[in-house]
């Protein structure tokens, strides 16, 4: 289920809205082994598609053949038809090591600053920008902090304020609450919903936590183990119809929601080695 | 805590009146070692009257200006080494080598090369403290984050931006203590160039009351020494906690 | 990248640079005291080696730093365990320690040659003090950062205070003690040499000086290549062995500067 990006939001429209990424049979090797293998699937501006797998199948390496950190060994991936050569700016991961992708020297305000100086806003409407960026993701009253005087799920807000700040037509993320407690993880996931819905962006969000991928997600991908050991490729796609805005309980407890978690558990464990 | 500090200072005091009845009990030759009185007796006179003073401004001035030189080239060549695994792997094993060598032995080189002169020791202190500054900073900015290298790929910055915005504060607690331990080596380097170049300074002070058995000058002189080595680790420590106030843990 | 490579590699600069100095040298006819031809410099490292003249003043070296070494890091060790173990002595002599550490080992050598004149006690009294506190500090500080959980599990064990220690503390502490003993010992030949240049006409510092004296730039440079060797050697014979006997043990450890404890 797709959904319309709301205008005047400070994102860029055209690059949102006009999004298709292909993964096309991409197979990747890395020390030597094939991690991914003949991997086929597609995502659109709007959709919030969740992938789930066992650890170590490859779904980190993923995220970055789509960032344009790496480069597929086979297959193609094709962002508007054409192949994907490098990172882009308007593609944005947000790691699950938040601690390590931010920078300790710079405060609150001058992590989400660096994005805008990479893009080359000057100076005068960057302040603006920050300001109205961090509000979103509710860090507002911290902006002169540094990281030691936040908590973590106020780093990974952090995290995902910088990745806004990009203009991201393609949102990668990475585990992102996997290092927080579960309060905060389910805080957030509401939060990742609501800008996911503001921004109109591409959502490409990575987890081991099936019940988290069927809250967030539009489909949720299920990548499982190949033939040889440590190798993955797509064993089923399930669309999620459940209604939105999601809600922690209702959601959780509405009889799709129990049917698809059940349909998604049965399919990891049965391929589970 | 503060109970810690005043009993410690009483421990000090302790060893202090001990020295001072050795010294006067003579268990110790007199000759080598002075009484506490006398080494303040002659600290007061040397600062007042003597030139103590301006012996203590001729060691500094060639600590600093050589620590200066060999702390700029040192950043400015460890940063570029830093950033290049390429450079790396043709200059660290040479590095390496010569890491273990005392900075003192080139000495001689540098009395060869600009006889017993001033440029000399200012020449041998830069060479001599170029080395931690060049290495530390070199760790500094190849131990760069690899998530921070990925995040600037994404961001697209530009090879001067990175090493900017994230290479040097990334280095800076490395290249930091690398300046900090050059002074030391700076002090020693400076010292030791005084004392055989004749130059005006500590060295050559406390080498001429060692000659001419005045040990309470030579005392004095070892006193305003070690004064100069706390200081400016004291000041280059206050700095560093300045500049990486934004490591202390909460 | 193999093996051979990477020695290629790093050989590649400094042959390079020597070969340069040695083409340039003999185009130029350089007759100067300063400098010397590389092959020159390598001659004069081998006669010095096989007519014994290396092989003596490195013997006067080694034993005057050795001598104060092995002083200077017993006191530390001991000293060192004795803080680590007892808060009380740790936080009295704090500030004695303190202003100890800021004299420059260098300050003491007049002192030294006023009270023995020339010869190894000088040079190794002023060793000693420069490597009792590198020990010390480094061997309180080992002492302090054994795994607490550790020292738990003596309590519940009950173990009594010399079994504790002999048990737990020593061992968890020993990896990094010996690391602190390798840093003392670059300490002992730094300092050995560096009061041999300055005054203590002995071993291989004095031989440097002497050979620029003497005008002899090549006995000068192979002197300075030997004690580089030496040092090099030294170093990559203790890691060898730390990495046998201490497996776990940290590569560098970091001297805490003063004003920290």
């Amino acid at each position: 289920m797709k959904r319309d990006p709301i205008p005047g939001n400070g994102s860029s429209a055209s690059g949102a809205t006009r999004l298709r990424v292909r993964f096309d049979r991409v197979g990747l090797d890395l020390g030597g082994r094939r991690i991914i293998n003949e991997l086929s699937f597609s995502l659109e501006a709007g959709e919030f598609v969740c992938v789930v797998g066992p650890s170590g199948c490859g779904k980190t390496s993923l995220l970055r053949l789509l960032a344009g950190l790496y480069q597929p060994d086979s297959g193609a991936i094709l962002r508007d038809g054409k192949p994907i050569d490098g990172p882009s700016r308007d593609v944005a991961i947000v790691f699950q090591d938040y601690g390590r992708a931010l920078l300790p020297w710079r405060t609150v305000a001058g992590n989400v600053s660096l994005a805008l100086e990479a893009a080359g806003v000057p100076a005068k409407l960057r302040d603006g920008r920050i300001r109205s960026l961090l509000d979103q993701v509710g860090l507002g009253a911290h902006a002169a902090k540094f990281l030691n005087q936040l908590s973590g799920g106020m780093q990974q807000r952090l995290q995902i304020a910088r990745c806004l700040a990009q203009e991201p037509a393609l949102l990668l993320m990475d585990e992102p609450f996997g290092a927080l407690d579960a309060m905060t993880r389910q805080a957030l996931q509401d939060e990742v919903g609501a800008i996911a819905a503001q921004t109109g962006a591409a959502v490409l969000f990575i987890t081991h936590d099936l019940d988290e991928a069927i809250y967030l997600g539009d489909r949720v991908l299920a990548l499982v183990a190949g033939p040889v050991r440590g190798q993955s490729s797509l064993a089923r796609e399930l669309p999620v119809a459940l209604p939105r805005p999601r809600d922690q309980l209702a959601s959780r407890e509405d009889p799709e929601y129990l049917r698809l978690r059940r349909e998604l558990f049965e399919l990891i464990r049965d391929e589970r080695p | 805590m503060v109970g810690w500090n005043v009993g410690g200072a009483f421990v000090t005091l302790a060893v202090v009146l001990a020295w001072s009845a050795v010294a006067r009990l003579r268990l110790v030759s007199p000759v080598f070692l002075p009484s506490p009185e006398a080494t303040g007796q002659a600290l007061w006179a040397g600062l007042n009257q003597g030139d103590l003073a301006s012996l203590t401004v001729g060691t500094v001035e060639r600590m600093v200006v050589g620590w200066l030189l060999a702390s700029i080239a040192g950043v400015v060549l460890g940063g570029l080494l830093g950033v290049s695994p390429a450079l790396r792997t043709y200059l660290q094993p040479t590095l390496e080598f010569m890491r273990p060598l005392p900075a003192s032995a080139i000495m001689p080189v540098g009395i060869a090369l600009f006889g017993l002169t001033p440029i000399m020791v200012t020449a041998v202190v830069a060479f001599g403290a170029i080395w931690p500054v060049m290495l530390s900073s070199a760790h500094g900015f190849s131990a760069v984050e690899p998530r921070l290298t990925e995040v600037a790929r994404i961001l697209r910055l530009s090879r001067l931006a990175f090493l900017v915005k994230i290479g040097l504060p990334s280095a800076l607690p490395d290249v930091l203590a690398g300046v900090r331990l050059s002074l030391t080596i700076a002090l020693i380097l400076a010292v030791v160039g005084e004392m055989l170049a004749s130059q005006q300074g500590l060295g050559m002070a406390i080498l001429l009351a060692a000659r001419s058995f005045h040990a309470a000058d030579l005392f004095a002189g070892i006193v305003m020494l070690s004064v100069v080595g706390f200081v400016g680790n004291a000041l280059l420590q206050a700095c560093e906690r300045r500049a990486l106030a934004w490591q202390a843990t909460t | 990248m193999s093996v051979w490579r990477r020695v290629l590699r790093a050989l590649l600069l400094p042959t390079g640079m020597l070969a340069a100095g040695e083409i340039v040298m003999r185009v130029q006819g350089y007759a100067g005291d300063a400098l010397s031809k590389p092959t020159d410099v390598i001659v004069a490292l081998y006669r010095a080696l096989a007519d014994g003249t290396f092989a003596r003043a490195t013997a006067q070296t080694l034993a005057s730093s050795f001598a104060g070494l092995a002083l200077g890091t017993s006191l530390g060790l001991a000293v060192g365990l004795w803080f680590g173990l007892s808060f009380v002595a740790r936080s009295l002599s704090a500030p004695t320690v303190e202003a100890l550490r800021t004299v420059p080992a260098v300050a003491l050598i007049p002192l030294s040659m006023l009270a023995f004149g020339f010869g190894v006690r000088m040079e190794s009294s002023v060793v000693a003090f420069a490597c009792i506190w590198p020990m010390l500090i480094l061997t309180q500080a080992a002492v302090r950062q054994v795994e607490p959980r550790l020292l738990e599990v003596a309590r519940m064990l009950q173990l009594p205070r010399s079994g504790r220690i002999s048990k737990i503390i020593m061992p968890a502490a020993a990896p990094r003690i010996f690391v602190a003993f390798r840093i003392s010992v670059g300490v002992a030949l730094v300092v050995g040499i560096t009061v041999e240049i300055a005054a203590n006409p002995y071993g291989l510092g004095y031989l440097a000086v002497t050979s620029q004296q003497n005008l002899r730039p090549d006995l000068m440079l192979a002197t300075i290549l030997w004690i580089g060797l030496l040092g090099w050697g030294l170093n990559a014979a203790l890691h060898g062995a730390q990495r046998r006997a201490f497996p776990l043990a940290p590569d560098r450890v970091a001297v805490p500067q003063q004003g920290t404890r």
